[in-house]
């Protein structure tokens, strides 16, 4: 996951980096819950997808959102789409070894 | 796009903070009129204010925001909206009152059949079947059948058990329907109301919630269903027991079925305590893994009441009280102090700022409270816990009474952060 990206999506990463999750209070690449990013220049089209740390989220609606907003507002005219997936199941493996030294893990 | 999301399921606001404010009220006024029964307490003197009290923490405190929680965490354990806001309504309006006739009842010392108590017995019990329905009803459209969500549902039936019991007691008193003291059926209605209500509806939830907030993964769930099924066959087995032999072998066998059921729960959630993500506790969890400690102590002091060791002979009735305070002032009212910090500034945080993010700086979730308050009081709570078990084997009232003032600043200071995050002003600055 998260391979082969091409330059202005690995800038779309980093501009979903600025993305918090509100409980474990870092941004939601380094806990990885970025699986894919496509970028289509003719087309006009973004797509993430997502997961998150568990089902019930009591805040996923609100990250999604959140990745929706910060896309489109550094990509005005696409159409950006956030799809929520649940395979592969989100583990504490996926945390980038950033994100695994801010949590101390 | 996006099913198994809650918040789109999540109540309207409006349904869960009463739940919370009117929580924190009790819990102060239970904290200082604990102050004027601490001598009945040491003395082991059940009498009519002993019960008005605990029926305000019960009530009031505990079961008023377990209500308010559930109704918030219904859609994230179950993953459907709550079956009916307007069932919630009602139903806090009539325990609110319900509990305060029946308190006011009790500390007025007419226990017999008055019609206040009657009225408010009913009002608690409409109430309840309210909740319930509106729990069952809920769980009904649920997809997700999860052993989680069937210690919710079995709490909800204990609990109708156990408002029924109290009820028919009060009718007892003065009709005499069935030849049994009520004591012994005070004893039913107090073991079922701990243990079938409040810990099967602790363990579904928590079980839930712990390694959600630990972000822990891969835990054994069997755990939690070995749980279940002793906790159920024990309670059922304690409840015959009493009824129809009251035999001390027999009650410490089944004490013993209860304690393994809820060992298997704690083992689950000290699993997802060791695979935390999350090292560093934030004080709502520091709260929650103290609640845990409280249980252990809970479960010491419950099984040594159910022995009968000729040693131990002048401390039964003592043993007795610290089982019920370890478990109403220690485990419970820990786990609703952290819990309210994991749950409430996201209610009130999602409300506020759910249209916001991205377009603007806001704060986090832990930002709408004060942690050096909320670190106080977890300091003043260990206190008043330790100090009132230390009053009750001491019979010395000066303790119990430094006891009650560190509870009374306890709920000041719980009741000022929830106060501080349901009145918490947007607060919005630009990005760059």
């Amino acid at each position: 996951m998260l391979e082969n990206l091409s330059n202005t999506e690995q800038e779309i990463l980093n501009v979903i980096k600025t993305v918090i999750d509100p409980e474990v209070e870092i941004n939601i690449v380094d806990l990885g819950l970025i699986y894919n990013i496509t970028h289509k220049e003719t087309e006009k089209t973004i797509h993430v997808l997502a997961t998150l740390s568990a089902r019930g989220c009591p805040v996923g609606d609100t990250i999604l959102n959140h990745i929706k907003v910060v896309v489109e507002s550094n990509w005005s005219g696409y159409e950006v789409e956030v799809e929520l997936t649940w395979e592969p199941q989100w583990t504490p493996e996926m945390i980038t070894p950033e994100g695994k030294a801010v949590l101390n893990m | 796009m996006n099913a198994g999301l809650s918040t789109k399921n999540a109540p309207s606001p409006i349904v869960v903070l009463p739940h919370y404010a009117i929580g924190s009220i009790a819990f102060i006024i239970a904290s200082v009129l604990l102050f004027f029964i601490s001598g009945d307490i040491i003395k082991t003197n059940l009498n009519p204010q002993v019960l008005s009290v605990t029926h305000i923490f019960i009530l009031g405190w505990i079961t008023l925001i377990i209500f308010g929680a559930l109704y918030q965490l219904i859609p994230v354990v179950m993953e459907v909206k709550l079956y009916s806001e307007i069932l919630a309504h009602i139903s806090l309006v009539t325990m609110v009152t319900g509990a305060a006739m029946l308190s006011y009842s009790f500390w007025n010392t007419y226990i017999v059949g008055t019609l206040l108590l009657q009225v408010g017995g009913s009002a608690i019990l409409i109430s309840v079947i309210l909740f319930i329905v509106n729990v069952v009803m809920s769980a009904i459209k649920s997809k997700q059948k999860t052993i989680e969500n069937t210690f919710i549902l079995t709490a909800a039936i204990w609990l109708l058990f156990t408002v029924s019991i109290g009820i028919f007691i009060t009718i007892n008193f003065a009709k005499h329907y069935i030849d049994k003291s009520n004591f012994d059926l005070l004893k039913i209605h107090a073991q079922i109301g701990l243990i079938g209500w409040f810990m099967m509806l602790v363990i579904g939830v928590a079980s839930t919630l712990m390694p959600m907030f630990f972000i822990a993964h891969k835990l054994n769930k069997t755990y939690l269903k070995l749980s279940y099924f002793l906790t159920n066959g024990g309670l059922i087995l304690l409840m015959l027991s009493l009824y129809f032999f009251d035999n001390t072998y027999i009650l410490f066998f089944t004490g013993l079925i209860i304690l393994s059921g809820i060992s298997f729960f704690i083992k689950y959630n000290y699993d997802a305590y060791k695979k935390r993500l999350r090292k560093k506790l934030d004080i709502g969890m520091k709260l929650s893994v103290l609640a845990f400690t409280l249980l252990f102590s809970t479960l010491v002091f419950g099984i040594l009441s159910l022995t009968n060791f000729d040693f131990l002979s002048d401390f039964y009735t003592k043993i007795r009280i610290a089982y019920g305070v370890s478990l109403i002032l220690g485990f419970f009212t820990s786990l609703i102090l952290g819990q309210m910090y994991k749950t409430l500034p996201f209610i009130v945080w999602l409300q506020k700022y759910q249209d916001k993010v991205g377009k603007f700086k806001i704060p986090m979730p832990a930002n709408l409270y004060s942690e050096k308050v909320a670190n106080a009081h977890y300091y003043t709570f260990i206190s008043a816990f330790v100090l009132l078990i230390v009053a009750i084997f001491t019979e010395l009232q000066i303790i119990a009474q430094i006891s009650a003032v560190l509870f009374i600043i306890t709920s000041l200071l719980y009741s000022y952060n929830t106060f501080m995050i349901i009145f918490h002003k947007e607060n919005l600055k630009p990005l760059k």
